[in-house]
């Protein structure tokens, strides 16, 4: 049998709930899968899209974004914000050709270990199903790659 | 009775070159967009337009090349030289101001420093132009002492026929005449005629325009603001330039491992002459666009003995906002009377 | 009268009346079917004014060039609608302060230009409203469509090959009325972002960074469109843009200059279908 494809997951999340979330996840000895690497940002609002295209060059299989629910925000509105980014980065992503299905969003609160650990399971199948983000491939190699001409 | 190459002849002499270790490049249209590039097979060339929409000094200076990988690791730090692809090759269907444009930047990257990346290239070239027929209203090779059928550059120029079935064969250097050997027998003697050049009015005088550039007073002058003021600040002149050849050197990586690359520049940008400290010299986009003018009729010519323009008018084709280097010395040559 | 001449007659008078100290609009360009961006700032020159079918640049742009507006005198401009939304933007994005600007809309429909009536950017509320929606120049709507149905894959194969073409030469930044940062992303090195070498993943990165910051913003006026030299359809990723935020946020680029940017503002109840 050939071996399971492990995707490389990049997680963004802020560190008043979704990272705590974590955090309880591990101190509740909750079992998840281990192909996240979790990246803790003050907030939501702070993440630019930018992250997420350099985790996606850098090898990233998807991504994970993940913050505080609606009205929760350790700064009143951050998420707010976020999501209003989110909505429309996700479109333009879908235009240029990246397959949104890569990124996922998420609200984890403090109090939800449980649901960050089902999130991370459920996610890495989904990723693992797509199987690995290659479409940049090509685009790396060129930049790597002698000049043509 | 001249060498006469036919149209129809054209795709065995892309075989022959190929079999005689040749990569064959051309004026390729592709998306929307006309451009040198390694062609397949004769009906990839693009021959019909003015002129090809990008430059051929890509094909010497790419908009980015890499110049240098490194590593750091423990206790090592290696480093690892990027040269420019080997091997022969043969732009056929140049415009004789592309090649021109190639002759040029020569002494440029020559002068004391001889440039690999440059010469390596131009080495293994074998240029192959094309005398034009047509030109369009922003053609200015003759106001810079050249002309539709200049040699300059040229390794071989041809001429197209009146018939518009071939073109008449002028071998002009060694390397073309050797390049050439390899399809000798798909030429043919002919005394068919040429087609007559395009002709391109004279716009400007380049000399009288390089005469006023030298005078430091005219360095303050008013003028510089008010030609530039529809300035947008773009680098589309510098970059469809056949020679401009400013470049900036950029590490792309992280702490550990990268690639050091050699990306074209433009002086229209305001970033190009800034300070570390903010103080910014050419602070104001007239003052851009002086450089930019100064450079290549003043300070070059000074060096090198020749304007830094090949008068291709890629730079007033493009510009958005219908800028270009016809117009500034249309005007300077009033000012210089 | 022709409109041209109307026009000519109403920026002499502004100009003589010391209402506005500089007319921006279009003069002849190098060849008959070119115009160029005209600075009139004497009542004598307004004669080189030019109106007709081919005045199609968006000129708002010039109003945000460093210096020009500070010394608070007017200034009037040649706008198409899309000019006048970018006014609105402008405003709301604390860019200008809208009193200053003097109005000169036209339309052109077809080859000939129609007048607008109006002069202060809030005079043309009513006819912005009648826009809502409606893309402003439909070139490309064909190529629009075929994108849209292919999968992400093929549209990924797409702007690759449109993208592989890009030579940062940034000419669709510069000739953007909304891309006025005195530091762009792409000049800033620490961080570096962006990559500033034009092989195609920087391009990439590049494009969609440039499309991102348009989001919302974007009159389509089609400046980056025209002044792409190598021909990249970059209107399209746009008016995908401004066709995501109309229907998930109602948001209508430039309806007015109290208009909340939609990128700087929210709903509580705004749309997360993807938010699990």
């Amino acid at each position: 049998m050939s071996e399971q494809f492990e995707p490389e997951i990049v997680a963004f999340v802020c560190t008043y709930c979704t990272y705590a979330g974590a955090d309880l996840a591990g101190t509740s000895r909750l079992k998840y899968a281990p192909n996240v690497r979790i990246i803790r940002l003050p907030c939501t609002g702070r993440i630019s899209p930018m992250f997420i295209l350099k985790a996606l060059q850098k090898g990233a299989d998807g991504v994970l974004i993940s913050g505080c629910h609606p009205g929760d925000c350790h700064f009143t509105h951050g998420n707010y914000h976020a999501r209003r980014r989110w909505m429309v980065f996700r479109a333009l992503l879908n235009f240029i050709g990246i397959p949104p299905e890569r990124i996922k969003y998420s609200w984890i609160s403090a109090a939800e270990g449980l649901k960050f650990a089902d999130l991370i399971n459920s996610i890495t199948e989904d990723i693992r199903k797509l199987g690995p983000f290659e479409q940049y491939d090509k685009l790396i190699a060129e930049t790597e790659a002698q000049a043509s001409l | 009775m001249t060498k006469i190459l036919y149209t129809d002849k054209l795709d065995n002499c892309v075989e022959r070159w190929r079999s005689a270790g040749l990569s064959v490049i051309g004026p390729v249209r592709n998306a929307n967009i006309t451009a040198y590039r390694p062609v397949g097979s004769a009906a990839d060339l693009e021959l019909s337009q003015i002129l090809p929409d990008r430059s051929i000094k890509e094909l010497f200076f790419p908009q980015t090349e890499p110049m240098m990988r490194y590593s750091i690791k423990k206790d090592a730090i290696n480093t690892e030289e990027c040269l420019p692809p080997v091997g022969p090759r043969i732009i056929f269907g140049a415009r004789p101001c592309d090649a021109s444009g190639l002759a040029i930047d020569d002494p440029l990257f020559g002068w004391d420093y001889k440039d690999e990346y440059w010469f390596n290239r131009r080495n293994e070239t074998v240029i192959v132009s094309i005398a034009c027929t047509k030109s369009d209203e922003f053609c200015m090779c003759t106001s810079l002492k050249l002309s539709p059928d200049s040699t300059k550059g040229s390794d071989v120029l041809l001429r197209p026929l009146e018939s518009g079935k071939g073109w008449q064969v002028e071998e002009l250097t060694d390397r073309g005449r050797e390049a050439f050997k390899a399809i000798a027998e798909l030429l043919t003697e002919g005394a068919e005629a040429a087609a007559p050049t395009a002709v391109v009015a004279e716009k400007f005088d380049a000399d009288a325009c390089s005469e006023w550039l030298r005078n430091p007073e005219n360095f303050e002058s008013r003028f510089w603001k008010e030609i530039s003021v529809r300035c947008i600040g773009c680098g589309s002149c510098t970059y469809l330039c056949p020679t401009c050849h400013c470049f900036d050197i950029q590490d792309e990586g992280d702490t550990f491992t990268g690639i050091r690359r050699k990306n074209w520049d433009s002086c229209s940008f305001a970033l190009f002459t800034m300070h570390t400290s903010g103080h910014n010299p050419r602070s104001t986009q007239s003052a851009r666009w002086r450089q930019r003018i100064m450079h290549k009729f003043n300070y070059f010519p000074g060096k090198f003995s020749a304007n830094s323009c090949s008068g291709c008018g890629r730079c007033t084709r493009q510009c958005p906002v219908d800028m270009g280097i016809t117009e500034t010395l249309q005007e300077i040559s009033k000012l210089s009377q | 009268m022709s409109i041209e001449q109307q026009y000519r007659t109403r920026a002499k008078e502004l100009l003589s009346s010391g209402e506005v100290k500089m007319v921006i609009g279009y003069s002849k360009g190098s060849t008959p079917d070119r115009r160029r961006p005209a600075f009139i700032s004497t009542p004598e020159d307004v004669e080189t004014l030019v109106l007709d079918g081919a005045c199609i640049a968006n000129l708002s742009g010039y109003l945000v060039t460093e210096g020009l507006l500070s010394d608070e005198k007017r200034v009037a401009v040649f706008l198409r609608p899309e000019g006048i939304r970018a006014i609105n933007i402008l405003a709301a994005e604390f860019q200008l302060n809208a009193a200053q600007v003097e109005i000169l809309g036209f339309n052109t429909e077809g080859n000939e230009p129609t007048a607008l009536s109006g002069s202060k950017v809030d005079d043309f509320a009513e006819l912005i409203g009648t826009l809502k929606g409606i893309i402003p120049d439909t070139a490309g709507e064909e190529l629009y469509k075929k994108l849209e149905a292919m999968s992400p894959q093929e549209r990924f194969d797409f702007w690759q090959s449109e993208f592989s073409k890009c030579i940062k030469c940034y000419a669709c930044r510069q000739a953007c009325p909304m891309c006025y940062c005195r530091r762009c992303i792409v000049d800033n090195n620490q961080p570096q972002w962006v990559n500033t070498s034009s092989h195609t993943l920087g391009n990439f990165e590049w494009n969609i960074v440039r499309a991102f910051h348009l989001s919302g913003r974007c009159v389509e006026c089609g400046n980056c469109d025209r002044a792409c030299p190598v021909n990249i359809p970059l209107r399209l990723i746009n008016r995908k843009m401004a066709g995501e935020v109309l229907e998930a946020f109602d948001h209508f680029a430039g309806s007015s200059q109290t208009q909340e940017p939609v990128m700087a503002s929210f709903k509580k109840d705004d749309t997360e279908t993807f938010i699990l």
